[in-house]
């Protein structure tokens, strides 16, 4: 769902007339069984049918969300908020803040959502990072001339869009290891720009140990690279998750050989270490397969 | 009556003759292991142990007289504000250097479980966050804490050079003369959450708070040199490995039962704990957010997100000046994971070595039994794990054969005495 105009949602709560009705004479026939706080109810209404709609603790907001794709999801998230009084007035104008929170983890989001009020009682949030799946709270506080109040929504079963792990700002994939897996420690970069071979301080790489990497790398036809600027990361393909440090290349050791330090490996299994590789008028990168005991 | 008496030895002479092979079939298969699986078996042995690593930040880590000194430090309930805190308190060396406590007590409480001891020597990061890079710096945390010691450096070098001074003065530097005669204000240390104690720290001339840090540094590092004589002596698991590596039958089903050793087949097979559960001391000392809730009366707690800033700003780390590392040492520090996103509610994996007998489990002793921390793990939902936590479906007997394998990790623990 992209941002609603104001014309859109007016022109929504016309064509939902007919429901509010309905559901006016449903809570009208509740009272007859109810007890007295339903009577509060009546003066908050929902405004579109696809909303999650709560009213506010002390009763004094309504509030409806409308999440982007429908559901939030592992990932980066946005959601419109419609909040309106009492008197089911607009609540323009008041101070929002909305707090991603796992209960069962005890944790929530690195950094707050971004609000935006739009005007006419609906606000924008963008940027809800959610970086696992399972039952996460959406607590919004809201507060003008200072009538303060608070609602908390669940969204019981959040799930990761793809994959499980999430790293900086793409989405890991966790894909099996092919049969064939390319093990060799010299290869050529993607666009066949350079030779490159490693050897590691520690024969095989080992597992929980921080350790040293030598590169080499060689032009096509065979010449040294020098002064080469030569980053690199790593993956576990099968488990969405990368190395436990961040290694870095530290010196050009002699010519076109790079001492790589800081590399560790957390866990047996298949491991994938990429270097990109630029020169002042080349830029490439290769892929080392490793399959660790 | 007699043809009946007949069939009957027939029938029992003719069914263990089936039994007989089948059973021998049995026993040998489930002892007979594929080299790559020896080779795992092998990479968790204790034999695999490798000597205790060098740890550069601190040169007296190997000195016998500085863990002499530090086994007495250990003990020593002077250091603390009720004058009833010690080391041990929390790390009670009859039981595996730890408390048996969902969350540590020391003047107050804690919000994590006590970690124990064995095989500390041997890991990266301390705490469950691994908000220290060395023993040495861990040892001074507890001393500080308000929950823990209750106590100050100032007060701490006080005690050093009234009761332990000859002893100091023998392994370390002198210890200065001027914070011998200077009248230091006991409740003197850098701490930001307690502005009394700051202000009377920001008080003291800044040579004297230098030799101060020193002092307390100097005592982390004896007592480090002590702790990280704790390792643990071989267990049954260990001389079952000792015995497949020999090819030695009877000294395989003489030091584990068949239900021991099916979990264990399960252990480094289909359940995968040797994701994390790695090495001789069955811990790859690195960090993982295995979902497990956080109690509702404890505030959140990120674990090793909020760590990685702490461990850099740390004045006792590798790279600070109370460290005798050259910078060129301090690899883990200096190439240290910044990703904190990464890390939200992640906490350290624990060895597994003597873990039947020190419950309760996880970093805030949420789970009582070995077997609950199973069924904990079986338990999550394909979504809500991560790709490092699939377990393979294990039923109800498998887990029972885990639980029964745990239980061979147990030996008594050697120390310095």
């Amino acid at each position: 769902m992209n941002e609603l105009s104001f014309a859109e949602m007016e022109g929504i709560v016309k064509s939902l007339r007919s429901v509010m009705v309905l559901s006016l004479i449903f809570i009208l026939a509740g009272c007859a069984t109810a007890v007295k706080e339903t009577n509060k109810h009546d003066e908050h209404k929902r405004h579109y049918e696809k909303s999650f709609y709560k009213v506010t603790q002390a009763e004094n907001y309504s509030v409806e969300m409308m999440v982007e794709d429908k559901m939030f999801k592992v990932g980066v998230n946005a959601a419109d908020i419609i909040i309106h009084d009492r008197n089911d007035r607009e609540v323009v104008g008041a101070d929002i803040t909305i707090t991603p929170w796992m209960p069962e983890m005890g944790h929530g989001v690195f950094t707050p959502p971004n609000i935006t009020e739009r005007g006419g009682g609906l606000y924008r949030v963008e940027d809800v990072t959610l970086v696992m799946g399972g039952l996460w709270e959406m607590r919004i506080e809201i507060s003008k001339d200072n009538i303060k109040d608070i609602v908390v929504f669940d969204f019981p079963d959040v799930k990761a869009e793809t994959g499980h792990a999430r790293e900086h700002d793409h989405k890991m994939v966790v894909t099996k290891a092919p049969a064939d897996l390319d093990l060799s420690t010299s290869r050529l970069s993607s666009n066949k720009a350079f030779k490159v071979s490693y050897t590691s301080d520690r024969e095989p790489a080992p597992v929980n140990k921080i350790h040293s990497w030598r590169l080499n790398v060689l032009t096509a036809e065979g010449d040294p690279v020098t002064g080469a600027i030569i980053s690199l990361d790593g993956n576990m393909p099968e488990h969405g998750h990368g190395l436990p440090t961040e290694p870095e290349v530290t010196q050009e050791i002699s010519s076109g050989e790079y001492l790589v330090e800081g590399m560790k490996f957390s866990m047996p299994g298949w491991w994938v270490i990429d270097f990109n590789i630029k020169t002042d008028d080349k830029q490439d990168s290769v892929k080392f397969n490793l399959i660790l005991r | 009556m007699k043809s009946a008496y007949k069939m009957l030895a027939i029938l029992t002479l003719s069914i263990s003759a089936i039994l007989i092979p089948v059973a021998t079939t049995y026993a040998m298969d489930l002892h007979s292991w594929s080299e790559s699986e020896k080779a795992v078996l092998q990479s968790l042995w204790i034999g695999n142990l490798p000597p205790l690593p060098k740890n550069p930040s601190n040169k007296y880590a190997d000195d016998p007289n500085a863990a002499a000194l530090g086994n007495k430090l250990f003990f020593d309930s002077r250091f603390s504000g009720n004058l009833k805190v010690s080391c041990a308190t929390c790390h009670p060396v009859n039981r595996n250097f730890a408390d048996n406590l969902p969350l540590a007590h020391g003047i107050g409480r804690t919000d994590r479980r006590t970690m124990t001891l064995v095989g500390a020597g041997y890991y990266t990061w301390l705490f469950w966050d691994g908000r220290k890079d060395s023993l040495w710096a861990q040892a001074l945390g507890p001393f500080e804490s308000p929950v823990e010691h209750g106590f100050t450096r100032t007060q701490s070098a006080v005690i050093i050079s009234e009761y332990y001074q000859k002893e100091y003065n023998e392994i370390f530097p002198q210890i200065p003369d001027e914070l011998l005669e200077h009248d230091l204000s006991l409740i003197a240390k850098p701490s930001p959450d307690e502005p009394a104690s700051l202000k009377k720290w920001l008080a003291i001339p800044s040579d004297t708070r230098e030799s101060i840090n020193q002092v307390y540094a100097n005592m982390g590092k004896a007592i480090a040199a002590f702790v990280r004589t704790i390792v643990p002596e071989p267990s049954r698991f260990d001389r079952y490995v000792e015995a497949v590596m020999s090819n030695d039958n009877k000294g395989m089903m003489s030091s584990m039962s068949n239900n021991e050793v099916k979990g264990l087949r399960l252990f480094i097979g289909k359940a995968k704990c040797t994701n994390c559960h790695t090495g001789p001391l069955f811990t790859n000392g690195d960090f993982h957010n295995v979902g497990v809730s956080q109690p509702k009366h404890l505030p959140p707690d990120k674990g090793r997100a909020s760590a990685i800033g702490k461990v850099l700003a740390d004045e006792f780390n590798c790279l600070g000046k109370y460290s005798d590392a050259s910078p060129r040492d301090c690899v883990e520090l200096r190439f240290i994971d910044t990703d904190t996103e990464k890390y939200i509610g992640a906490f350290k994996t624990p060895t597994l070595r003597n873990v039947a007998d020190r419950p309760p489990y996880m970093h805030a002793g949420q789970i009582d039994t070995l077997m609950d921390v199973l069924k904990f793990y079986r338990d999550l939902k394909p979504g809500e794990r991560s790709a490092d936590l699939e377990h393979g479906d294990l039923n109800d007997l498998e887990l029972q054969q885990l639980e029964a394998f745990l239980g061979t990790l147990s030996s008594p623990l050697k120390f310095a005495e």
